[in-house]
């Protein structure tokens, strides 16, 4: 239904359908628009407030407006407001346990020229380390849409990191499950779970087709719900595999490498984990999206080989 | 209440807070400074309170910012039957503890949990701006300290406030001149704090925050006109007040008080009843 989307339009989209038989649903936007905000601030002005450049106050209003019974998107680009707004997410959100969404756009190296002060490579650490707090990662534009629908009966506060531009929608426009994941490209007696989340998992899904030319069967899981993972359910799905490797544009501390680890060991699996990520060292050369993850490993034939190598290592 | 009345309760208050904060531990002067402008809230009728039923859709709410201040904002809400008296020396930062060393939204009649300094006044915004779109006539309040005016996010809220409009907004500056550790003179340029909020759009009074009627006239809104300018009241205050061994010295911020303390400021609390 979304597919001639990108992820934040969207949703944005979405949004304006409830938001136009909800007058409580208001945006917190800071200082930031999207082609599809234009037809949202023009028909419910009462609705769209610019809270300016402001990142502080926008969560602690956001927190307010909460308290005062309205449904609030906080709308920002990713590393602004997790970073700049980090104790009054902290406090007044998740301590508060207040129904706030914070709809963040720009993950990894999606600003990719615009350098690492608007790369977003840590947010997933950061978010999942907060109480209460939720975090949905969406691959497509359909499940970015289908993200609206928890807005209404929200219980506490919810971190929603949305890639830039289109990609393939592999998703149904109802297909937001409890499971918190969706397993694409599944084969009998798969080798190998490549775990992404976000535009990465459809890396992954390339990565498992060359993989396939390879003779190796995978299966991708795209984990949208990056917390609370449900990990009976994910574990089930991993131990179908002889290894699991993980592939994410975000740092290699505390990302989806790292909760695929801890899943690994409170659960008990005994499974060979890979993570491929961004080191820890920020990035000071400035490209293209394509141009940073081929030099840092991320583009499929690299990570194609990688999956090979720790394959041969267990075979 | 009557300003005699006002008075009784404010010493009863203080004498409260001393055996609290001998017991169990505080911030004596930070609790001290702004006894009276909690008082006027609380106890003579410029809030619309019903500590029945706390949470009635027509209360007017007080934020306390300086979370550290929380010893007085529990003896008050306490003395005005939110809970029992005796969850102040059972439940307070001991036992089956419910009141902490900072704000708790848990606690009946608090509205939000500060303690990281600078997030009361953005609340704040969101609480009053939420008031103000569903048409109530309520009233919400926030009580700063003046060192705490020294971060940033208390400045986007102003610009936010006054932007909004929200004149059913009233941020209280506790204006003490002593920060955790010095005379806010010696480090930080928190001179001319009634011209700050003026240049950032607010009606700014600047008042006695040790005198009722002063801070009555201040903190009073009329409520079938909020939509005009948010209100700042500056409140001139003493850290400390009430016990002069605590007055106007930094170190009173965090200070233990010990037995010593604790009867000299009893006994002169009694002579200023």
């Amino acid at each position: 239904m979304y597919s001639k989307f990108d992820m934040r339009d969207a949703f944005i989209t979405a949004l304006y359908d409830l938001a136009i038989n909800d007058p409580n649903v208001i945006i917190l936007s800071n200082d930031f628009g999207a082609p599809a905000l234009d037809r949202f601030r023009n028909d419910l002005p009462k609705q769209f407030i610019n809270a300016a450049i402001s990142e502080q106050n926008i969560i602690s209003t956001a927190a307010g407006l909460a308290k005062g019974g309205k449904k609030v998107v906080v709308y920002s680009i990713a590393t602004f407001i997790t970073l700049r707004a980090l104790e009054q997410i902290k406090i007044d959100l998740c301590v508060m346990n207040l129904p706030v969404t914070i709809l963040a756009v720009g993950t990894g190296y999606a600003y990719s020229t615009d350098g690492p002060t608007h790369h977003a490579t840590e947010d997933i650490a950061v978010m999942r380390v907060l109480s209460n707090m939720r975090i949905y990662s969406p691959s497509d534009a359909n499940m970015s849409a289908a993200l609206v629908g928890t807005i209404s009966n929200l219980s506490g506060p919810q971190y929603i990191r949305l890639d830039r531009g289109k990609y393939p929608t592999k998703h149904l426009a109802s297909n937001l499950t409890s499971d918190g994941f969706a397993v694409w490209s599944e084969s009998q007696n798969p080798s190998v779970a490549l775990v992404s989340t976000g535009s990465m998992s459809h890396r992954a899904l390339a990565v498992s087709e060359a993989l396939s030319s390879m003779g190796i069967a995978s299966l991708v899981i795209d984990l949208y719900q990056l917390k609370p993972v449900k990990p009976e359910l994910l574990s089930l799905a991993l131990r179908k595999c002889k290894a699991v490797v993980t592939v994410e544009e975000h740092t290699q501390n505390g990302g989806i490498g790292s909760i695929v680890a801890e899943l690994i060991a409170d659960q008990n699996l005994l499974i060979p984990l890979k993570r491929i990520a961004i080191k820890d060292e920020h990035l000071y050369a400035y490209g293209v999206r394509d141009k940073l993850h081929l030099d840092r490993g991320l583009d499929a034939q690299t990570i194609s080989g990688v999956v090979q190598n720790f394959l041969d290592y267990f075979n | 209440m009557s300003n005699v009345g006002l008075k009784v309760v404010a010493n009863k208050l203080r004498k409260r807070v001393l055996e609290m904060c001998f017991a169990n531990g505080g911030h004596i002067s930070t609790s001290y400074s702004c006894v009276e402008i909690l008082v006027a809230l609380y106890f003579s009728g410029v809030m619309r309170l019903d500590p029945k039923n706390p949470k009635s859709s027509l209360r007017d709410k007080f934020i306390l910012s300086k979370g550290h201040g929380e010893t007085i904002l529990y003896a008050v809400l306490a003395e005005r039957g939110y809970f029992p008296e005796e969850w102040l020396t059972t439940r307070y930062r001991s036992g089956d503890c419910i009141l902490g060393g900072h704000v708790d939204s848990k606690v009946p009649g608090v509205e939000v949990t500060t303690g990281a300094l600078g997030h009361g006044l953005g609340v704040g915004c969101g609480i009053a701006l939420a008031a103000k779109m569903d048409q109530l006539d309520t009233l919400h309040y926030v009580l700063m300290g003046d060192a705490e005016c020294s971060e940033g996010s208390i400045w986007e809220a102003a610009l936010f406030a006054s932007q909004h409009q929200l004149g059913n907004l009233v941020a209280i500056v506790d204006l003490n001149g002593i920060g955790s550790l010095d005379y806010t003179k010696n480090y930080i340029a928190l001179e001319s704090m009634a011209d700050k909020w003026r240049a950032f759009g607010w009606n700014v009074l600047e008042v006695d925050g040790h005198s009722y009627d002063q801070l009555i006239g201040a903190l009073t809104l009329d409520r079938t006109n909020l939509n005009s300018k948010p209100k700042a009241v500056i409140a001139k205050t003493v850290k400390g007040k009430g016990v002069s061994a605590f007055e106007n010295d930094p170190v009173w911020h965090v200070k233990p008080v010990t037995a010593e303390f604790l009867e000299l400021g009893l006994k002169e609390l009694e002579l200023g009843k």
